[in-house]
């Protein structure tokens, strides 16, 4: 039966770092990495998360694990608070909910055997019984993501990037986790290992209910394999939408800028011609973001109402929600007067 | 746009017979096995293929960045400029690496030193190549840091690498790669962190400078899209080989390896029903230690025949602008 409560909640979700410069590191600011993030995740869905390098994905997908430092907010998962949570809940957590890293060079340590990688959440939560049983089992999670038995008695540095980013996938499998944060897990591979990389997430998901973040740049796969989208800009949340509505129907003017730039897979200058990815006006940086709607200094729509207050989400129909002041009914008036 | 298959243009780099292998339990895995390209003056370059094929192996082994033990160059001439970069000392290879030829790797985590802030790691090539006077440096790293898009530069140059995005890391790279305006720039992955506006005005900003200096670019990517739009030519490899090489156009009009076409197929399409299931080529890749007889792709091919199991099919020329290593007629096949 489904169970109408999200498996996991984020409201109001904030991390800020402090900006240091200088060798003494003396302040310089700070770095609103997350600035008010809120949505949720259903059991046995998959959440995509989109946008742009540097607006806070990766951030996000660690709050969630508790792993960067919270200003503010709360996360839920599985109806219990984990915004503080003690040292057994965040083991317990930690065994729940799984992190696929974004960078598969970092990630290993490459003085391990692959063996002992993968294994690792294994042994933290003492989930098998002697070496034998330890041993098969991490062979069956190597194959399992396409890669050979045999190669668990190797070390990191001896495979390629999409090898390596299937070892990371392993070890997330590894504790039967509920929810696996996936942080650009296919962007190191090939189409063809990307293709059974996704097709395996997907069995595993129907397999095992899992569920799933997503986050990618590219996004063919992310319209594949996702059943809903947040599209973030800058620390915040500018778009909300089922896989469909998103793709068919974006109404926030960056999700449609971003949709514009998907490369076309065809070297014909008549298709090329017209694909015009630039989002021009400048760059963004949540060094001390600008007062007022975090995209109002490359959006083509932008009022004087746009630089000065941040547009609220609202639910412009069904299961769509957008961050954008031309959408918001009761704005409408103020932003005539002002065009 | 393209360039395609301009034979007037100079060769700047003529790679004949690459040949890397590593050593591993008295085993040999041949990483790449003897590769054959060149790449003009002015051109883009791109290389695709499986993970794990020695596309970034043929990209280090021309900068002689194998670690070796347990890799070794074991045959081959790399010729740029017409000097064999393989005869180079230590000290002239070092010299040349930078300057003359630069490498954004694929690893930005592993490749940027963790301890150092951001602003130190992008003025070494210039103090190193003395590319511009030194009171000049800091300047020239705040434009660096401009050109691939990232905000705030200088706030940012006081960054240690953890404090950056992943995408953010992936430009200082980038940024680190153009420092000294060399004449090859070979990029590999260079865009996987990045989202698609991101991408497209980095890889806008590479074309650009190629075009403007008549510099080259070998791109290693993935990414079948970026490959269409940026590429003059491609080559494909599979096992430590290159098993098709054309014009963008020849590759994606008229794909004639059976590797290719799984590619091809395999990719996800904006125009497919979301959910439905993807293709992937069937089977493993080989084990590059033990390759099966005959073609490498053979146990993964549809369209493997009895010759295909015994002998390996050279790469030859079909038509001006493409060359295929496969004897099955697969246009017929198909
Ligand atoms: N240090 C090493 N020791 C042993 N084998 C290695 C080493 N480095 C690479 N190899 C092997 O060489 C082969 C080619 O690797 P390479 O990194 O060039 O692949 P690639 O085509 O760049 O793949 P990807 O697309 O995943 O980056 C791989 O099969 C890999 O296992
Ligand atoms: N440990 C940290 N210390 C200081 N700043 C940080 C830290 N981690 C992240 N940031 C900053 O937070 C912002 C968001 O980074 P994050 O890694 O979440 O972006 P992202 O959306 O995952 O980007 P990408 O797509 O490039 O990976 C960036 O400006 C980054 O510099
Ligand atoms: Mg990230
Ligand atoms: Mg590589």
């Amino acid at each position: 039966m489904p169970n109408a409560e999200p498996l996991l909640q984020v409201s109001d979700l904030r991390v800020h770092f402090p900006l240091q410069a200088g060798l003494l590191g003396r302040n310089a600011g700070t770095v609103k990495a997350v600035d008010g993030v809120a949505f949720h995740i259903d059991r046995g869905e998959t959440l995509g998360l989109v946008g742009e390098s540097g607006c806070g994905k990766s951030t996000t997908g660690l709050a969630m694990l508790r792993m960067s430092p919270l200003t503010d907010g709360r996360i839920h998962f599985d109806g219990e608070d984990i915004t503080h949570p003690d040292k057994p809940a965040l083991k317990r957590l930690r065994r729940r909910m799984q992190m696929v890293y974004q960078d598969p060079f970092g990630a290993l340590n490459p003085r391990m055997k692959v063996l002992d990688i993968v294994g690792e959440p294994l042994r933290v939560h003492r989930l098998t019984q002697g070496r034998a049983a330890y041993r098969e089992k991490v062979m069956g999670l190597l194959e399992k993501v396409g890669l050979k038995a045999e190669m668990a008695d190797r070390y990191p540095h001896e495979f390629s990037g999409g090898q390596r980013q299937r070892i990371g996938i392993a070890r997330a499998l590894a504790a039967d986790p509920e929810l696996i944060i996936c942080d650009e897990p296919v962007s190191a591979l090939d189409v063809s290992i990307q293709a059974q990389v996704i097709n395996l997430l997907e069995d595993l998901q129907k397999e095992l209910g899992l569920t799933y973040l997503f986050i990618a740049h590219d996004l063919a796969v992310v319209r594949h394999l996702c059943h809903r989208i947040v599209v973030m800009y800058l620390g915040r949340v500018v778009e909300v939408a089922d896989r469909e509505t998103l793709y068919d129907n974006p109404q926030h003017p960056y999700t449609q800028a971003l949709l514009g730039a998907i490369p076309i897979a065809n070297p014909d200058p008549e298709v090329q011609q017209h694909f015009n990815p630039s989002l021009s006006g400048e760059v963004p940086s949540p060094i001390d973001p600008p007062p007022g709607c975090p995209f109002h200094p490359r959006c083509p729509h932008a009022t004087e109402l746009c630089r000065r207050e941040a547009p609220r989400a609202l639910e412009i129909e069904d299961r769509h929600s957008v961050a954008c002041h031309l959408h918001d009914p009761d704005r409408a008036q103020a932003m005539a007067g002002n065009l | 746009m393209n360039m395609k298959a301009d034979v007037t243009r100079r060769t700047l780099l003529d790679v004949q017979d690459l040949h890397t292998v590593f050593e591993k339990d008295g085993n040999e895995v041949h990483a790449v096995n003897q590769v054959s390209f060149d790449v003009k003056e002015g051109e883009i370059l791109a290389i695709v293929g499986e993970s794990g094929s020695g596309k970034s192996i043929t990209a280090m082994s021309l900068l002689r960045l194998i670690p070796s033990p347990p890799g070794r160059i074991v045959g081959g001439r790399v010729l740029f400029n017409d000097q064999d970069l393989l005869d180079l000392d230590d000290e002239q290879i070092r010299r040349l690496r930078g300057r003359d030829i630069a490498m954004i790797f694929q690893e930005p985590m592993t490749s940027l030193n963790p301890s150092l802030r951001i602003g130190r790691q992008l003025a070494e090539p210039l103090r190193v190549h003395g590319s511009v006077p030194k009171e000049k440096v800091r300047e020239r790293c705040l434009e660096l840091l401009r050109q691939v898009r990232l905000g705030d530069p200088e706030k940012r140059l006081d960054a240690y690498p953890h404090e950056l995005s992943g995408g953010m890391r992936q430009r200082v790279m980038i940024a680190m790669g153009l420092a000294c305006l060399p004449k090859l720039l070979i990029a590999d992955e260079p865009t996987t962190a990045l989202d698609v506006t991101v991408q497209a005005q980095i890889l806008e900003l590479l074309r650009d400078l190629v075009r403007a200096n008549n510099s080259s670019m070998m791109l290693i990517t993935h990414d079948l899209g970026v490959v269409a739009r940026y590429a003059d030519r491609i080559n494909v490899m599979y096992a430590g080989r290159i098993v098709e090489r054309g014009t963008a156009e020849e590759i994606f009009h008229h794909p004639k390896h059976p590797y290719t076409l799984g590619l091809m197929e395999s990719m996800p399409r904006l125009d497919q029903a979301p959910g439905s299931r993807l293709t992937p080529i069937p089977g493993q890749p080989p084990d590059l230690s033990d390759p099966p007889p005959g073609c490498p792709f053979h146990p993964r091919c549809r369209f493997a025949e009895a010759r295909c199991r015994s002998e390996r099919p050279p790469l030859e020329q079909i038509t001006d602008n493409h060359w295929k290593a496969c004897w099955v007629d697969t246009d017929a096949k198909r």
